[in-house]
């Protein structure tokens, strides 16, 4: 056998260590600043840490966190969803709909999510089989759904009167809010689906190379209807829950939500490249945002400020993962 | 694994395949045949059928005429998915690799393992049976990487194309075909990939390697097969036509066939 190959392979190979550390960095950078964050909160807001404060920062969160769960499956497939807010408010107002006729409550929250799905599975379907980009394809959705929730509610709020459906958002569960344990359940089974399967394997694969990943063998069509179908439910299940707390249906509820949710995701170490995100990183990036949002509230900063702080952090983060990527790509 | 070509029957034979696009012909009449436990190498100018051949014997194009023949029965490919299902893995220039997955990943892309039990019935994937068959496997072919954990983006170029190969390996049984495995690669990256593949085929798996570059042929080959506007216009051993026959039969300078093997 020749012996030109002996040593070059040692010579050419780089260090296992950039991407472990760029992760496990970006991973503790981030909860350091959830905790920097804090602490400078708890000094300077009043009221903080009070008990209300808390649990309604973990009611917020659980209906963001929802989201941004949802947007992590189809952020790593390279995809996005922007019709998640709509979604959200589509179903609020559907929940709302169908209990003010006195449409029991299992049936109600059964048919909304199973609409909630179909439409999500819908934007799969158009991004897959009719090859579209995934962000015009939910930019319509958006569109459509917002126009149909302002339709459907007349454009005003709708109460039920349904103290069950409305209880379930109030109370609490050893001492914390049944809306944060919804998060917490979701997000160990989005876990679980995302990190220890083979289909979630395959949702890393087909982000990673798609063309890759078909010739693989892998069901590109199948894995895209199910993230999209994941983050439909999802807004849906969102949707039920904001719809609960605020005991009635907004038709406006969730506009501008997409906007939270992708932050989440992409502070959380979520590539809108593809094939890198995490369920625990998307938790701490909703755990940043309201953070945020909440401790600049208190300081009685302008509600926009957050706003503009959440946009510009989505827009260095996108910015440094852009870096990364093409240094990669040339080194 | 002994190589008598007068009694073996090739793995992978074509009869008499043509095959036309409009008014181009691709092919015309041609015979190849791959026999176990060798390389044969697909020599030719841009031009001249070398990737319509490969197409064909992988499943993504179907011949106009002729047969394809598996151990000398006959096979038809509708897709890449069926010869894959009859044991032909390819591996494509441009490569097929997950960049951002580890080589266990890569590996085992689309053919994951799943935990034995309850866990599998819960599409768990086993993920230190898949790292510890993957590091035994790339050990076996002499596939030096730090760690398998390392994400393919990190590995060089002939490191990568090395995964890849050995992921054919790992899959097609019968038949690997590699179109321009090291043309992106440097030369010493190259002779990295060229070792493997020989590697590849003394454990067992007979290769088709096509490639421009001629002396990477003659290294690895031990046999080939030069196409000219679309027909076999002969076959070399590597270890006695020279270089110039070579060239001179893939340009039409010279017309007679060479001595086989």
């Amino acid at each position: 056998m020749s012996q030109i190959v002996s040593g070059a392979p040692a010579a050419q190979s780089r260090p296992a260590r950039p991407r472990l550390s760029w992760e496990v960095a970006l991973r503790l950078g981030l909860l350091l600043i959830v905790i920097a964050l804090a602490i400078v909160f708890t000094l300077t807001a009043p009221g903080f840490l009070s008990p209300q404060n808390l649990e309604n920062n973990e009611r917020q969160m659980a209906v963001i966190g929802i989201l941004a769960i949802g947007e992590t499956f189809v952020i790593i497939t390279a995809g996005i969803d922007l019709s998640v807010g709509s979604m959200l408010g589509f179903s609020g107002i559907l929940m709302a709909l169908a209990l003010s006729h006195g449409i029991a409550i299992p049936l109600a929250l059964g048919a909304v999510l199973v609409i909630a799905t179909l439409l999500g599975l819908f934007n799969g379907l158009l991004i897959d089989t009719a090859a579209l980009p995934p962000f015009i394809v939910t930019l319509g959705m958006l569109g459509i759904l917002r126009g149909f929730t302002q339709i459907f509610g007349n454009g005003q709020q709708i109460g039920f009167g349904n103290s069950a459906f409305t209880d379930f958002a109030a109370d609490n569960f050893l001492g914390i809010p049944q809306l944060f344990w919804m998060l917490v359940i979701i997000a160990l089974l989005a876990a679980y689906l995302l990190h220890l399967t083979r289909r979630g394997r395959h949702v890393f694969a087909i982000g990673s190379n798609l063309e890759g990943a078909r010739r693989a063998g892998i069901n590109v069509r199948g894995v895209t209807l199910f993230v999209y179908a994941i983050s439909g439910l999802l807004a849906g299940i969102a949707g039920l829950l904001l719809t609960a707390r605020q005991a009635q249906g907004d038709p406006n509820a969730g506009t501008g939500y997409e906007l939270d949710a992708i932050a989440a995701a992409v502070l959380g170490g979520a590539s809108l490249f593809g094939a890198r995100g995490s369920i625990l990183g998307t938790f701490l990036g909703v755990l940043l945002v309201q953070i945020l949002t909440n401790g600049l509230n208190l300081l009685n900063f302008d509600p926009q400020v957050a706003r503009i702080v959440e946009g510009a952090l989505l827009i260095a983060f996108v910015y440094m993962d852009h870096w990364r990527k093409r240094r990669l790509a040339t080194a | 694994m002994e190589k008598t070509a007068a009694t073996a029957i090739p793995v992978l034979a074509a009869r008499d395949v043509s095959k036309r696009f409009g008014n181009v012909i691709a092919l015309q009449h041609i015979d190849f045949e791959l026999y176990p436990g060798e390389i044969v190498a697909v020599i030719g100018d841009n031009g001249a059928g070398k990737s319509t051949l490969i197409k064909i014997l992988a499943g993504t194009l179907a011949p106009d005429s002729g047969t394809l023949l598996m151990r000398g029965k006959p096979v038809s490919f509708a897709s890449p998915r069926d010869a894959r299902a009859a044991g032909i893995e390819t591996v494509y220039q441009d490569l097929a690799l997950a960049p951002d997955l580890d080589v266990p990943a890569n590996l085992f892309l689309g053919r994951e393992l799943r935990r034995p039990g309850l866990l599998g019935l819960l599409d768990v994937l086993d993920v230190p049976a898949m790292r510890a068959r993957a590091a035994a496997h790339l050990d076996a072919l002499g596939v030096k990487i730090k760690s398998v954990d390392q994400s393919v983006d990190t590995l060089s170029g002939g490191q990568r194309q090395s995964v890849a190969v050995s992921r054919s390996v790992f899959w097609g049984r019968d038949v690997v075909i590699m179109d321009e495995p090291t043309a992106a690669l440097s030369v010493a990256q190259s002779a990295l990939v060229l070792n493997l593949i020989k590697r590849v085929r003394d454990a067992g798996t007979p290769v088709v390697l096509i490639s421009h570059n001629l002396p990477q042929v003659f290294e690895a080959a031990d046999r080939m097969i030069v196409l000219r506007h679309g027909s076999r216009v002969g076959t070399l051993d590597p270890k006695v036509a020279t270089m110039e026959e070579a060239v001179s039969l893939m340009t039409g300078a010279l017309t007679a066939p060479a001595a086989g093997s």
